[in-house]
């Protein structure tokens, strides 16, 4: 038939079109590469950076990006980013054309990119900044693997259990004094008998109830084991594991019943519209309640996680390290790492300090005397723990925290007599895991 | 098309000009040759990823995985098999209730029912919207704090759990996406039904059939290019489902989806090449219909 013919012979002038055509691109290519090699001269501008944060978020980068220029003379360009896109494609944005320095986070997610060469090695640059860096955070900056920091750390906030005084005072118990496991739940026990929520909890973004598993099981089974079991050297099929999620099971009754409706945003609106006894999460949403009053504010009081096992008392936090990293395929690295190191040094934070950021600041010259009563306690909260978690996704690798552990917990709070089929699941799913 | 209408003309090869040569291979030619790069070529490295372990940053830390990326999905992950039932339900509710619809209106229409205009203004509205303005518009209705939930008075602590709800969410998510859908095909089929011959009907009607039979025997034959086109239309369209889902819960895991674990495994801190296994999967799964399709447009040209 004519018609099979035609495909026929149309078939083959596209063949031969298409050979002509990968030619013309493969000489594109060679001129595309020799064309980046001339562009990788070194400049007097730096670029940056701002992760997320609005108008503040971009109010401090000028205050510290024009300090470092009169102090250096290098020209700073800045630009903020939202954060989720930032994140979810950062292997690619580094890949790409990055900017030189950015706010980025410590633990697996600054490790893993430095350790595939994507993030400048900032050894000479934490060196420096020793004598004002404690300790623990030049460690918690290091990658355990390489033994190189990937990032200079800045600042962090605790997980710890947030809660309003005047609802404790309603129901008759003392603010001050929420400590013991048993505390917690005859906290939450009241409050739900007065038709509120007793412990809110937020999962629809797979990550926020992250928080309340870590909490639970370094509580348990303490923080060795924890990190243990995020890099597979722990089983979750084990006894230990199973204990920390019959706690985790416990908690389900005094929650809000729409668990994976709501997010880190709905757990807030909750305390502040006084409909929930208590939550644990991040304390970066204070700003909001000093944002719609004064008074909700001073009402807020933060305590670490009541004690579960004597053995390890409270001596665990999720305390997530921010810092600035430099990318390793940025045009300018070597003015990218002088303003990290300018962002992560005294004089940096103070600039940052005096254009309004309220974060805390891991250095030893960071002024907290000016602080509320709110903030020290937080300092407090932090202060109390022995060992820093850096939240879950940040303690295990990507391939697993959120493809596997955040489904998990997920299924776990809609099914929870589910939870040993659960558990094996992710067992199954981490062995099945490229190991290096 | 013109490059069609060209080798029509000339049956042999060798009748062709220079000329026309050349204006035929620019014709076939670019588009082939984009098509190549942009689709195909990455269309098969995927498919050689998705025997490997890789994290996506430098090449020569590629490792050959054999199958261990499928098999790890098909015996270690819960949720493929939920995406690949949700997708199921998806293209069932598709092909049975909201495809359907969409013809009945397009049909009620095309005869001038009372208010035709304004059925059709009313349903077409949804179509110019993209399925993530969709997702934003009945996210911010439906989700605890919304609007639906503050006019029943109930506040974020005691809001209906819907997105999150598994015996509620499926079918919220089916009925918003067929909002959008009944719509289409309601368009695509009466722009066909305006091109049946008027005369026909007339003629069964005069010989004393009913509706149901000029809708069976005149109409549904008459239309076939245009049904085949629904069909793929619909297969794709609930297999490829994504951003709807994306936009309401920005992630992937309370309402799996094939494309949306494609996503979850390419995006993020966790690369894996099991993202590049989800997406050959994907693809086999809708080169049935993609080949079909293409058939049938290619007959059309023919013709």
């Amino acid at each position: 038939m004519s018609e099979k013919e035609n495909s026929l012979s149309r078939r083959s002038v596209l063949k031969g079109a298409a050979v002509g055509g990968l030619g013309l691109v493969a000489g594109g290519a060679l001129s595309a590469e020799s064309a980046s090699a001339a562009a990788r001269i070194k400049g007097t501008t730096v670029r940056w950076t701002t992760r997320g944060g609005g108008a503040t978020g971009d109010k401090i980068a000028k205050a510290v990006n024009d300090a470092f220029t009169k102090k250096t003379g290098v020209k700073v360009v800045a630009q903020q980013v939202n954060s989720d896109d930032f994140q979810n494609n950062f292997a690619q944005i580094m890949q790409g054309s990055p900017d030189d320095a950015f706010g980025w986070m410590a633990g697996y997610r600054s490790n893993h990119f430095g350790e595939l060469g994507l993030l400048a090695d900032l050894t000479r640059e934490i060196n420096r900044l020793k004598s004002s860096l404690p300790t623990s955070a030049i460690k918690g900056a290091t990658s355990p693997v390489s033994k190189k920091p990937y990032i200079l750390p800045t600042t962090y906030y605790p997980w710890a259990l947030h809660y309003r005084k005047s609802m404790v005072k309603d129901i008759g118990m003392n603010p001050e004094k929420i400590d013991t496991w048993d505390d917690f739940v005859k906290l939450m026990t009241l409050t739900q008998k007065k038709g509120l929520v007793g412990y809110s909890l937020g999962a629809k973004g797979g990550w926020e109830a992250m928080g309340t598993f870590d909490i639970l099981n370094s509580r348990i089974n303490g923080y060795k084991y924890h990190i243990d079991l995020l890099n597979g050297r722990a089983k979750w099929t084990d006894a230990k594991t199973k204990e920390t999620f019959k706690y985790f099971a416990q908690l389900i009754p005094f929650m809000n019943d729409n668990v994976l409706d709501i997010s880190w945003d709905g757990m807030r609106d909750l305390l502040l519209q006084k409909k929930t006894g208590a939550m644990l999460m991040g304390s970066w949403f204070a700003n909001d309640f000093k944002a719609k009053s004064q008074a909700d504010y001073d009402d807020l009081w933060v305590v670490p996680f009541p004690e579960i096992n004597p053995k390890w008392g409270r001596d665990t936090i999720d305390a997530p390290l921010d810092g600035i990293s430099v990318a390793a395929n940025g045009k300018n690295v070597a003015a990218g790492k002088a303003l990290a190191e300018f962002w992560a040094s005294p004089e940096g934070i103070a600039e940052a300090v005096k254009a309004g950021d309220t974060s805390i600041y891991v250095s030893k010259s960071f002024d907290t005397s000016s602080y509320d009563s709110f903030n020290k306690q937080k300092l407090a909260v932090l202060a109390s723990a022995k060992n820093i978690m850096f939240f879950l996704d940040r303690d295990a690798r990507g391939d697993f925290a959120g493809p596997v552990v955040g489904p998990a917990i997920q299924s776990f709070i809609k099914k929870p007599s589910d939870v040993n089929k659960i558990l094996e699941s992710v067992q199954a799913q981490w062995d099945a895991l490229p190991k290096n | 098309m013109k490059a069609a209408a060209t080798i029509k003309k000339n049956r042999s090869r060798r009748s062709l000009s220079k000329g026309d040569r050349f204006t035929l291979s620019a014709f076939v030619g670019i588009p082939t040759l984009l098509q190549i790069i942009l689709l195909w070529v990455p269309a098969v490295v995927t498919i050689v990823l998705s025997f490997t372990y890789w994290n996506g940053v430098r090449l020569e830390d590629i490792r050959w995985a054999g199958i261990q990326n499928y098999k790890t999905i098909f015996v270690n992950e819960p949720l493929f098999y939920q995406a690949l039932k949700n997708n199921g339900i998806w293209l069932a509710f598709f092909v049975l209730v909201a495809t359907p619809l969409g013809i009945l209106l397009a049909y009620q229409v095309d005869r001038g029912i009372k208010g035709h205009a304004f059925y059709e203004s009313i349903y077409y509205l949804p179509v110019v919207l993209s399925l993530a303005v969709i997702g934003i518009i009945w996210n911010f209705m439906l989700q605890p704090g919304g609007f639906v939930q503050g006019l029943m008075g109930l506040d974020i602590g005691n809001a209906i759990s819907i997105w999150g709800n598994p015996d509620i969410n499926t079918w919220v998510i089916l009925g918003v996406a067929s909002w959008r859908h009944i719509g289409y095909i309601m368009l695509l089929y009466l722009s066909g039904l305006k091109s049946v011959d008027p005369a026909l009907k007339e003629a069964a009607a005069i010989d004393g059939a009913t509706e149901w039979q000029i809708f069976r025997k005149i109409i549904l034959p008459t239309m076939q290019p245009v049904n085949i086109i629904i069909v793929v239309i619909t297969l794709i369209e609930s297999l490829r489902a994504f951003d709807l889902v994306y936009i309401i819960y920005g992630n992937p895991t309370i309402f799996p989806l094939l494309n949306l674990l494609v996503f979850q495994n390419f995006a993020g801190q966790g690369i894996s090449m099991k993202g590049a296994a989800y997406a050959v999967i994907l693809l086999v799964l809708c080169i049935v219909p993609i080949i079909t399709y293409l058939r049938v447009t290619f007959k059309e040209d023919l013709k």
